[in-house]
Formats: C-alpha cells, structure tokens, sequence
C-alpha cells in the first residue's frame, strides 16, 4: 500500500513522510453502543505538500485529524488501534506530558471558526506569545516582539497595535490570520487546518487560502487540509483522499481525483457541486439518501444504498483500497479485476460533471 | 466612561426616587401610625404629637416635605426610639452590617468559584456528587437554621476545647464576625457554586479551549489562563444582586448572633410602622445597591474587554 501513498513526483525512496497515518480506528460509546467514527484510516503527506482531506460532515475527516493530535475526549472517545508517526515518530497513546511537547511545536491546527477559536479574554499577541513562552522559553516581552513578527508575516496591518487587541476587536479573516500566526509560532512540520475558509465569506477565503499556500512555499511544510469544498481542495491540494462512513473511499493526485475519479461517490460529489453556467431555478445535484448508521456499519460498502452501479457483492463485503494507477487507489467492486466492468465507460467521464 | 458613569448615576437617582415613592405610598396604606402604638393617649396630647411631627396634614403634603428633607439628606428622627436621628442610626449600625456583608460577599465568591470549579473538574465523580448535594441543602434550607447550627457548633466546639475559640454572639472581634459571615453567604455560596459549575462546563467544551490544547498548553495553565476567567463572567453578573440579598438577607443573623447591624432596625421600624426609619432605611439601602451594581458593571468590564465601556472599536 506504501507505493501508492507517495507523491510520484516527490518521491524519494528514503524520505520519511511528514505525517502518516496507518489503520487508525477510532470509535466513541454513546448511549445504546458505539459510533465507529474511523474506520480504519491509513495516508501519508510529505513535506511540502498538501492533502486534501474531503467528505460530507460526519465522514469522520476532523475525528481523524483530532485524534491524531489527542484532541477528542476521552472517554468517550477511544483509539482502538492504528498509528501516526509525525517525522517517524508515534502520536497515538502519548501521554499528555510528552503530547504537549509536539503540539503546537512540530504539528499545529488552524480552526474551522476563528471566531470562537480565539480566547475572548485575552489578547491576540499574548495568545501568540503563550506558544512561544511554553514551548521555546521566551520571556513575555520577547515573545511578544515575535508575536508582531508573526503578525507582519501573516500580512495584518499596523501588527505592533494589532497584538494589544482583543478578538472581538478583529474581523473574521483579520482572525482566521491571527490564528495561522500563530500555528506557525513554532515552524511546525505539520499544518493541519479543519475547514479554515468554510467560516469566511469567499473573497476572504481567497487570501486565507494564498497566505496558506505562501506560507507553505517558504516554510516547506505538510498540509492537511480537511474541507467538504472541492473547489478548495482542487486549488490548494496535491494529494486528495475522499472520505466517506469514516474511511477513505478514494485516493490519489487532484488530477487523478478530478479527471480520473475511480469512485461512485467521488462522482457524486463532483456532480454535487454547483456551476457557475447554471441556470436560475435550476436544481443543484444531491446525492440521494444519507450515510449508514455508524452504531452498526453495513457488512459491505457504506455507499452501496446510495449507488447507482451497486452489485451483489457491495452489499456482502467490505472492498479494499483497490489500485487503480500510479498513487491512485478506489474502495470499489467495480474496479476489481472480477468484475470485469470498462468503468471508463460506465462512468462518463466528463458527462457528471457539467 | 466618565459619561456611562454619569447616566448610570442618573437613572439611580431616579430608582431612588421610586423606591422612596412606593415605599412611602406602601407605608401610608398600612392602617394605623406610629403613634398607635401608645397606649391611651389622651387625645390633645395626640393632636400635640401629631402637628409635631406633621402628621396631621395631608399625606401628599407629608410626601413634599420628606422630598425636600431627603435631598437636603435629612430623614428626620425616630418615632419610636426618643431623640435618635435616623442618620444616627444609620451612621452607627450600618459599618456593622456592612463589615458582616462583605465579609459574607468574599466568602461566598470565593468558595463559590473555588467549589464550582471543583464540581467541574471532578464532573461527574464523587466530589461533584458530594458537593452537589451539599449545594442543595445550603440552597433550601433557611439561613436561620444556619445561623442556629452555627452557634451549636460553636458551643460544641468550645467545649470539646475545653476554652472559648470563637464567641457565641456578639460583635467587636474577627472571631465575632467569621461564622456569622459564613452564614449569611452561605445560600448565595451555594447559588455560585452552581453557577459557576454550569459556566465552567460550558467553558471547557469552548473551541478556544481546543486551541489551547492543540497549542500544547499544559492543563494546569490552561485551567487558570484560559478556563476561569471565562467562567467568571456569569458569576460576576449576579454579584449585584447577590450584595442585596446578602445585605437584605442580613437582618435574620444579626437576630441569633446578637450583632448590632442596621438589619435589626429596618425589620423593628416595620413592626412599628416607625415613618421615619422606614423611609431612611429604605433610601439609604436603595442607594446602596444601585452604587454596587454600578461598580459590579464597572469591574466587569475589566474582566471581559468585549462589554469595556466606552471603549472605541479599533
């Protein structure tokens, strides 16, 4: 499975991945059983690169990326098994001691509501500098004077005033900024940002998203990036993994995701989403019926009841990450050797996505 | 701010004015005077009582002149306790009753915080449930059952000594004050106490408590940075109208623990119907809690930079 995780264009055979994630299972109990939430996750991202993590709400995409950084409660939340190793190194089962020794050092998080992710109380500078005095062993006022560095980085106007403010006192992209300044306080390896743009009105979401990719370029740092907005995903992301009931149904290069999709349910999305030549009254695409209930998941594919090319076999048993190029991988029957289906032809390519 | 301030101030003055009112009405309505009281008064004598302390002209004339005598701060003297001024009687009792009532106000905010924080930290664990009980019963059951159970406790407690630690009534030392105190902020205590478990619950399920934890920030910091001051908040709201039931509340434990607090006053003026007490008690207490809850909403604003007054939007 390993050869299909690397970017064939940055693939070195010794690099080791920034960020992987292998067979992680996550499940919370919950009045009357136990919502497996992830079920069974496995990817990796390089430095420099950016994942794109896409699926409806509930999918299970943020759990993953809590989980990893030991952000779920527990209990209720469990980490039934799997592995994530951040430049080769174990996350899963740290104790929190060691935990906050990573966290906002080598992996850090930008929030989907900047807004309600700031602490009102407290000002935005001191909440830069608390990263640097916890983790680097600043004195306040040096860490202060790098908030502002921070601040000018992330492009915020009049920073050296800005730091003495109170979050109330930012607009909402000033905010989603402040908040990126300071995930970025300690260079970490690892950037993961849950919806970041989702809270913000699309002409902000335009510079969050530069100053993401910006960042990225002169720092050399993974991205994973959980969004349900594939136009997002096509801007920003190298590798994509789709996510649906709390696996990974389809992964491979945004070209392959976009161009070649290998998944029913990736058409579905793509055919979900709305297009600018759309006519007024026009209804948008839904995929019809909803995902399975995650207290008891179906023995075979989540996405079968929802499928328009659903077999026999779908229904039964669970398909593997099945290879369907180079880096590129589907959970579908279809793409099978024995079901002998030209899914190239069955698909349409082209045709579901205008 | 300076202007806030000003407004807040007028908008007192004018709730003064309408305690003083309604309580001037209330008390007017209530059959009988001060001097019914007295027994077989021959009636001259009454009529001479009566023109001396203007009760015989009508009641709406009465109202103007007691206006006029409280904005020059003047609320006469005591029907029933001969040759007190009622600013006397305020002036001497009030301290006492102000000393035990902020004594109680401290004792009740920071063992509510400290509880509710606690409940909130052990949610759901034996301390929670311990404490939450105990909230219930300090909750339900009168303060002069308390302020009983407290001098029980006093007296057990000397005697197991075999010396007097604490005394059993009265006033003068801090001794005097400590479970008289306790106590009186009990009730509120507890009120806190469930406040700030509620407020602290919400807290910790906030995003930017994630942030913190995501930035790596230990537990501990966490807990005292970022968890108390936000939880705070609600409590400090009802710090006004907990220094009025603190204050009101008073009345019944100066009673048990013999202390000369102004509480005792107030109750005995409406016994008797005493005119003049009532109406200076009254004001004065009035007055008293519109200045705290104004400085309750001047403190809140150093806790939480959003609700700052006059503070311009950058």
């Amino acid at each position: 499975m390993s050869d299909i995780d690397n970017h064939p264009l940055n693939r070195k055979p010794d690099e080791t991945p920034a960020l992987a994630v292998d067979n992680l299972q996550v499940e919370f109990s919950a009045q009357g059983g136990r919502v497996q939430a992830v079920r069974g996750v496995s990817f990796s991202v390089q430095p420099g690169e950016t994942l794109g993590v896409v699926g409806e709400s509930g999918c299970g995409k943020s759990v993953t990326m809590m989980s990893i950084m030991g952000l779920i409660p527990m209990p209720p939340g469990r980490i039934v098994s799997g592995s994530a190793k951040l430049n080769g190194k174990e996350l899963l089962h740290l104790p929190v001691k060691q935990l906050n020794k990573i966290r906002g050092v080598d992996i850090s998080m930008v929030f989907q509501d900047p807004m309600s992710a700031l602490n009102p109380t407290m000002r935005i500078g001191e909440q830069i500098a608390e990263t640097l005095m916890i983790h680097r062993g600043m004195g306040h006022g040096d860490a202060l004077k790098r908030a502002v560095d921070l601040l000018e980085r992330t492009r915020i106007p009049e920073a050296r005033k800005r730091v003495r403010q109170y979050p109330f006192e930012f607009s909402g992209g000033m905010l989603q900024r402040a908040v990126i300044a300071m995930s970025l306080a300690c260079s970490p390896s690892v950037l993961v940002a849950d919806e970041p743009t989702t809270a913000l009105d699309v002409t902000i979401q335009n510079q969050v998203l530069e100053l993401m990719r910006e960042i990225q370029r002169e720092e050399g740092m993974a991205i994973v990036l959980i969004t349900h907005d594939l136009g997002v995903v096509a801007r920003m992301a190298d590798q994509v993994a789709v996510m649906y009931a709390g696996q990974i149904v389809e992964r491979g290069s945004v070209d392959d995701i976009f161009y070649r999709s290998a998944h029913p349910y990736t058409l579905g999305l793509k055919a979900a989403m709305p297009t600018a030549s759309m006519h007024v009254g026009e209804r948008l695409m839904a995929i019809p019926g909803s995902p399975p209930d995650l207290f008891s998941p179906p023995a075979g594919c989540g996405y079968c009841r929802r499928c328009d090319y659903a077999m026999n076999v779908c229904e039964q048993q669970l398909p593997e990450l099945i290879s369907v190029g180079d880096s590129h991988a589907s959970r579908c029957w279809l793409q099978h050797a024995q079901a002998q289906v030209d899914v190239d032809a069955l698909y349409q390519p082209g045709a579901s996505t205008c | 701010m300076t202007q806030f301030i000003l407004k807040r101030l007028l908008s007192g003055v004018i709730t003064i004015w309408f305690i003083a009112t309604a309580t001037f009405i209330g008390m007017h309505s209530v059959p009988g005077d001060p001097l019914a009281n007295e027994k077989a008064v021959a009636p001259e004598i009454r009529r001479n009582l009566e023109a001396r302390y203007g009760l015989d002209k009508p009641v709406w004339q009465q109202y103007g002149i007691f206006l006029g005598n409280m904005l020059r701060g003047d609320f006469g003297i005591s029907f029933t306790q001969k040759n007190r001024y009622v600013n006397d009687i305020i002036r001497e009792h009030f301290p006492v009753s102000a000393v035990l009532g902020v004594l109680a106000l401290i004792i009740a905010t920071v063992g509510g915080v400290i509880w509710g924080a606690l409940t909130a930290v052990y949610r759901d664990r034996w301390p929670d449930s311990v404490i939450m009980f105990l909230v219930v019963i300090a909750v339900s059951v009168p303060s002069f059952v308390f302020a009983m159970l407290g001098q029980l406790g006093i007296l057990a407690m000397n005697e197991w000594l075999g010396f007097s630690l604490l005394p059993v009534a009265g006033w003068g030392s801090f001794g005097h004050m400590l479970v008289p105190a306790l106590v009186l902020g009990l009730g509120t205590m507890a009120y806190l106490t469930r406040l700030m478990r509620s407020s602290m619950l919400e807290v910790t399920s906030a995003d930017y408590i994630r942030t913190a934890k995501a930035k790596g920030v230990p537990p501990l910091r966490i807990f005292y940075k970022h968890q108390l001051r936000n939880a705070i908040l609600p409590v400090i709201t009802v710090l006004g109208p907990s220094i009025a039931a603190i204050t009101t509340g008073g009345f019944v434990v100066e009673l048990v623990f013999a202390i000369p607090g102004l509480g005792r006053f107030f109750v005995q003026a409406v016994q008797q119907l005493d005119y003049t007490v009532i109406m200076g008690t009254t004001v004065f207490y009035g007055a008293f809690l519109v200045i705290m809850v104004l400085l309750v909403d001047i403190l809140y604003g150093f806790i939480d930079p959003r609700i700052r007054v006059g503070k311009v939007r950058g």
